[in-house]
């Protein structure tokens, strides 16, 4: 594993991390609906600028609006990747209705890039390191593990955060009450 | 169906039952640090033990177990046991590992009654559906002097806390 991009992006996200200093949701379960009501955990999301696989600066920001689903995975992680497939649906039919995925891979450039072409990814990833973990724990991810999803309404309000796979019914379920 | 994929099928399906309503999944996870808990035993001047107790419902996969020790090398490539050949939907036949796990480790000199850091690095999943980041631990211990009995197991102090925990 090389260190460098793991350090790399961890100073990336350190900085940024301030902003959800004091912020923590303590959550234990692996599911649920988020009390977030003001926005402090979307703002602190929201706040992150990460690259691309290509190596381009994303602020998620320029999502600010849109029902926005972000995912926290890695390719060697077997459940991130089996429940992908569904994302890519979604984003499919539901994108022209302001739904937004962005994923954020704790994952090496390359491979996300090689996974995104294998899969037909479409919607963007951003790459992490291990920072991002640590950005996932200010958000709920107690154990820093993955797949780690949340759900942010077009207000800008963290509203559901899931440790695990999303069954789709669940998601469906969730993105139709926001869309 | 393996029981991991089912395990997750009933979680998933006692999710999205619950999606609506104010009943939450109550899944719990452990710490990794609890789900794979690392120590380590010096046997003799010259060999320690590494184990993982990997607790009931949790794995951890063969090829991404790494041991370093400091100061020095290893003496060989540690032997590990046979696990356990999981069938994955990307990755093909993967070896992995449950229970109780110990790799012997030789070092490539004796160092009677010095210390030595072993650093082991894991990466595991559990079954209801999560995997956990690659993972380093390192313990220290001193060995036993030449001849000497064993040491008791040492275990990995609790990882670093995030400073905003």
């Amino acid at each position: 594993m090389t260190r460098r991009w793991l350090a790399g992006s961890a100073f990336a996200v350190a900085g940024l991390l301030a902003l959800a200093a004091g912020f923590h949701f303590g959550a234990s379960s692996t599911d649920g609906d988020v009390e977030d009501p003001r926005g402090e955990g979307s703002a602190a999301l929201l706040g992150v600028a990460l690259p691309d696989a290509t190596g381009r600066q994303q602020s998620l920001a320029q999502w600010k609006g849109k029902v926005l689903v972000v995912n926290f995975w890695a390719t060697w992680c077997t459940p991130c990747r089996a429940e992908m497939p569904e994302f890519v649906k979604a984003q499919r039919e539901f994108g022209d209705r302001g739904l937004q995925f962005v994923g954020i891979a704790i994952d090496q450039p390359d491979k996300v890039q090689e996974f995104a072409a294998e899969l037909g990814l479409n919607y963007p990833t951003l790459i992490g390191g291990y920072g991002a973990i640590e950005l996932s724990k200010t958000l709920g991810n107690r154990l820093g593990a993955l797949p780690f999803t949340i759900v942010i309404d077009r207000s800008g309000r963290i509203v559901h955060t899931r440790l695990g796979p999303f069954a789709e019914p669940a998601l469906r379920s969730i993105l139709g009450q926001l869309l | 169906m393996p029981v991991g994929r089912a395990c997750a099928l009933t979680l998933g399906l006692s999710i999205a039952s619950a999606v609506g309503g104010t009943a939450q999944a109550q899944v719990k996870l452990l710490e990794p640090e609890r789900a794979f808990a690392f120590s380590v035993q010096a046997l003799d001047e010259r060999t320690v033990e590494a184990r993982y107790a990997i607790a009931d419902g949790y794995y951890l996969y063969r090829e991404k177990l790494k041991f370093s020790v400091e100061p020095g090398a290893l003496g060989s490539a540690p032997t590990f046991p046979a696990g356990k050949m999981k069938q994955d939907e990307f990755f093909g036949r993967v070896e992995t590992y449950r229970g109780m796990l110990a790799i012997s480790l030789s070092l490539d000199e004796a160092r009677p009654g010095r210390q030595v850091t072993v650093r082991a690095e894991s990466q595991g999943c559990a079954d209801a559906g999560v995997c956990y980041p690659p993972q380093v631990q390192n313990v220290t211990l001193r060995l036993p002097a030449s001849g000497g009995p064993p040491g008791p197991p040492v275990a990995a102090s609790p990882a670093r806390k995030s400073w905003f925990n």
